[in-house]
């Protein structure tokens, strides 16, 4: 009997609450409409409203002034303001070779980094992911270690080994390999050897999730139907790996493109990287409308690489 | 078929060296008498001891740390409103222009993220400061927890969402009883990233910061265009040596708990 | 015990179903799961929803618990509209597939959750939490994690954490499918007794016939997001409405034949195997010429090397394959025109007379009222 008189207490709650509410989905759903908010409205306005503020100045005028550019408006006397747009800052990039060469470089050096990035994280990745498992976490650490120390310190600490006066210098010619110190300070070597240094770590990270994750017995059925280590590597290893290579490549070509700590540091003047161009005419000539435009064709090629990304990062985890 | 052979070996003790041997020879020399790279003069602590002298750097580190830890708390509140939605909300208008303002940040060139922060201080005359680098952090830090917690959320049972909520919890209730609590390792893990990307920020930094707000990778960097100098080895290695013991302690920590908790 | 009225509600109709679904549809973007269906669940049964996987059991589960919205039609739950209440206001409890335990809480802090959202008395939640955990016999495992549970043990946690409640009606999704066999038939009938105990009504998903024929008061069989039968497992077995229901649930025999006539005996067939007459004793209202089929379960079809007596009702064929199991036999016989029926005979002799093997001919006969008609 207890029992019924707590059911009929439960439904006349059900009818009391009815009336209290007059949907409770509803109510619910008010309340989801706030909380996918908060964040939503942070990110328009902090990340996506500034692209706008970019793109307007890209089309003003540079003028000494505090800010120094021309506004977009200019209300004058009239009721209506005019709109002082001038395509000037994208004629003057298209015009001077520099910056095309900049951008091609800036590809160039993308490109050739992640490749080499590829190959040697590949080969770290897929080292750890076959250690016996008691090591795994451990290796997996030490990779992630120097991910976690500053980056800034990283490329820096290049500099002491690469200069003429440095350390790579010193211990080759003590070993007696070379006779005279090798010039790799400032040069496109050493924007390489800092680039695959400091981005190592993207890319082993998604390759290591994905061949961490691999069926052992796939590998296992193909050497079983014949084919060799090698070419099963090849067969069934690299494709079924694919969804990490991507993301590794995203995470290294995309950032890669508008570089500027490690061509700043380690680069020479001859290395032309958008990025410190970009560097260059913001805080260096003061033309922040050039650099706007600069920022804007930037992000105009690298928009289809962005969105293909997040793309295959929502793939991977849905 | 040998598992882990020679080459594998091989590749880890060449992959480990690279990765490790600036870094060793970066602390070695913090340590070196001599202000010269390539010359050994003998152990000495000294160049620690300029470095506590150094006004500038203290100055920086102090704002450094101030920003990591405000930008770090909130971009893991937003950042985990942000990761749940993406996962536990499932279609919503505008859903794709989120997502993309999710990933987004995470690729793109810092350079662009800082002059386009900038010029909106800048336009909306936001006068620049710790707080202008404070939000600027707090943008690009909150993506990188929302898609740490959107990992975590895909690998979460449902039924344990459902189960509360069947049982008489509201969903409010629910998230802060039962979600939160077993995806709070994954929530530190995300304040700890965001707390170290904060700390190493030079680009951005740099555009968004103002007088009297220079952070100590901006100090770094103006020192390291001045030339290679033990003082900067000396910084370096404190800051390797702190975050050493956060990387070791958090995976301790880690391990303790994955032998606790059965995984959800 | 004979079925009183009381025990078969559905069959009086003065009594109001505990549970009605109305006109129920539900779609998902273009896919429709649920088609138009109405069901009548009474109180203190123990409904099965049986079906293969995609037909929308589930879904109506999830619907009845208020985890999927409905988006046609209503639900009532003892006379009042559920269909917009969600689920944490409703006087249901549901039994997850995957036990969904807490795992940060202990077994008695799970048990307890339900009862705390309520703000019942600390010493009432105590006692109910004991209760719960003597009724599934974990009294020992009180303070234990759920990762320090057997998959057994963890089913019982969540079924006393699903009952602690007392709620009208629980919902139990799948809920042996992840436990071995012997545990599972176990299980079965300590769900029955729970049942009885505590007057909870049950409505359980499962896609396992024998599982449903042992404990459900009636069976509801979906197919494509439809109910195709809803009925005792007695009559569910032996009186299938169609030819998917009989094939479903057991192994069955299903032959074509030509409607003839009505006569004393029942409705005569002809076979389209032996093109001999078979009767059947259930009527049927059918033309003359019309094609029609009859079930017959395998245990049904008396299989013997010597010829009946009598002449109605038999195929004969030669055995093709025997599958021996322990107590009983099943035998596959081929008829002459090529089909093979499956028939079981219990091993009761040892003798020679009665031993069948491979390539023996044999004649199949079964009692007229053994048949089933089928119109579709």
């Amino acid at each position: 009997m207890g029992t019924s008189l707590c059911g009929r207490a439960s439904v006349v709650t059900i009818m009391k609450n009815k009336q209290k509410m007059s949907s409770p989905f509803k109510s619910l759903l008010s309340g989801r409409l706030a909380v996918i908010a908060i964040p939503y409205v942070w990110l328009l306005l902090f990340f996506l409203l500034p692209f706008i503020f970019v793109l307007k100045i890209s089309l003003a005028e540079p003028i000494m002034a505090i800010p120094p550019y021309t506004s977009l408006l200019d209300w004058g006397d009239s009721w209506f303001p005019s709109v002082q747009a001038s395509l000037e800052s994208y004629l003057f990039l298209f015009s001077d070779s520099l910056y095309i060469k900049a951008y091609l470089s800036s590809l160039k050096i993308a490109v050739i980094s992640t490749i080499l990035t590829l190959i040697i994280g590949y080969s770290i990745a897929y080292s750890v992911a076959r250690a016996p498992t008691r090591w795994r976490g451990i290796l997996l650490m030490l990779v992630i270690l120097p991910f976690w120390t500053s980056f800034l310190i990283r490329v820096y600490a290049w500099i002491g080994i690469l200069k003429t006066e440095g350390l790579l210098n010193l211990a080759l010619m003590t070993i007696g390999l070379i006779e005279k110190p090798l010039i790799i300070m400032n040069t496109d070597l050493a924007v390489y050897i800092g680039i695959v240094y400091s981005y190592l770590p993207f890319m082993i990270l998604p390759l290591y999730a994905n061949l961490e994750k691999m069926d052992m017995s796939l590998l296992e059925a193909a050497a079983d139907l014949g084919c060799r280590p090698f070419k099963t590597f090849w067969t069934v290893t690299v494709p079924l790996s694919l969804p990490g290579i991507l993301a590794g490549c995203f995470l290294v070509f995309i950032p890669v493109m508008g570089e500027f700590v490690i061509p700043d540091l380690l680069g020479g003047s001859e290395t032309l990287m958008i990025g410190k161009v970009l560097w260059t005419e913001f805080f260096y000539n003061r033309d922040w409308p050039v650099a706007s435009a600069v920022a804007i064709i930037l992000l105009a090629l690298l928009v289809v690489p962005i969105m293909l990304y997040q793309r295959s990062q929502e793939k991977a985890i849905s | 078929m040998k598992k882990f052979g020679n080459f594998n070996i091989l590749a880890l003790v060449i992959g480990f060296s690279f990765l490790y041997i600036p870094i060793i020879l970066l602390i070695l020399f913090s340590f070196n008498e001599s202000r010269l790279v390539t010359v050994w003069g003998g152990f000495s602590t000294k160049w620690y001891g300029e470095l506590m002298q150094n006004q500038g750097i203290k100055d920086a580190a102090w704002v450094t740390i101030k920003v990591a830890f405000v930008s770090s708390t909130i971009a893991t509140i937003l950042g985990t409103i942000a990761g749940l939605v993406m996962t536990r909300f499932g279609h919503f208008r505008g859903r794709t222009l989120f997502s993309g303002m999710i990933y987004a940040p995470m690729v793109m060139p810092e350079v662009i993220i800082g002059l386009s922060t900038l010029l909106m201080f800048v336009a909306l005359a936001v006068d620049r400061g710790v707080m202008t680098v404070t939000l600027a952090h707090i943008t690009f830090s909150m993506c990188y927890v929302a898609v740490v917690i959107q990992s975590r959320m895909s690998s979460y049972d449902d039924s344990i969402t459902e189960a509360a909520l069947d049982l008489g919890c509201t969903p409010f209730r629910t998230f802060i009883l039962i979600t939160l609590p077993i995806i709070l390792p994954a929530v530190v893990a995300g304040w700890l990233l965001s707390f170290t990307l904060s700390l190493d920020d030079l680009v951005i930094a740099s555009f968004t910061s103002g007088p009297g707000s220079t952070t100590l990778p901006m100090k770094i960097y103006s020192m390291v265009r001045l030339g290679v100098t033990p003082e900067i080895n000396a910084v370096s290695t404190i800051l390797v040596g702190l975050v050493t013991l956060g990387v070791i302690s958090a995976s301790i920590i880690g391990r303790r708990q994955k032998q606790n908790v059965i995984k959800v | 015990m004979s079925e009183t009225l009381s025990a078969s509600p559905w069959l009086n109709s003065s009594e109001k179903p505990y549970i009605q679904i109305e006109n129920v549809t539900k779609k998902f973007g273009d896919f429709t799961a649920i088609d138009n269906l109405n069901l009548d669940i009474y109180k203190n049964e123990f409904f099965s929803l049986l079906g293969p996987s995609g037909c929308g059991k589930t879904t109506l589960l999830r619907m009845l618990a208020g985890f999927e919205k409905i988006t046609d039609g209503r639900i009532l739950l003892d006379g009042e509209d559920i269909s917009e209440i969600p689920p944490h206001l409703r006087p249901i409890n549901m039994m997850f597939q995957s036990y969904a335990l807490f795992p940060h809480m202990t077994v008695e802090k799970n048990i307890a959750f339900g009862l705390k959202q309520d703000n019942l008395p600390e010493n009432e939640i105590r006692q109910r939490v004991e209760e719960m955990l003597e009724l599934v016999e974990l009294t020992d495992f009180a303070k234990r994690k759920p990762n320090q549970l057997s998959g057994g043990q963890s089913q019982r946690v969540a079924l006393a954490r699903s009952l602690a409640k007392r709620p009208k009606l629980l919902l139990l999704d799948e809920p042996l499918g992840a436990l071995d066999k012997r545990l599972r038939e176990q299980t079965q009938f300590e769900l029955m007794d729970i049942q009885e105990k505590l007057e909870v009504t049950f409505v359980i998903v499962t896609h396992d016939q024998e599982e449903a024929m042992t404990v459900s008061s009636r069976i509801g069989v979906m197919d494509s997001g439809n109910l195709v039968q809803v009925a005792t497992p007695t009559e569910i077995y032996e009186a299938p409405i169609n030819k998917d229901v009989a094939d479903f649930i057991g192994d069955v025999n299903i032959l074509q034949g030509v409607y003839k006539g009505q006569n004393k005996t029942g409705t005569q067939l002809e076979s389209e195997d032996s093109k001999s007459i078979v009767f059947a004793t259930q009527e049927v209202d059918a033309s003359p010429g019309d094609m029609m089929w009859f079930a017959i379960r395998p245990e049904k079809l008396e299989i013997s090397k010597k010829k009946p007596s009598d002449n109605h009702n038999i195929l004969k064929g030669k055995i093709e394959d025997i599958a021996y199991g322990g107590s009983f036999s099943t035998y596959h016989v081929r008829l002459d025109n090529g089909r093979i029926l499956k028939a079981i005979r219990a091993n009761r002799e040892r003798t020679e007379e009665h031993h069948l093997t491979w390539e023996d001919e044999v004649y199949l006969q079964w009692a007229p009222h053994s048949a089933v008609v089928l119109l579709s």
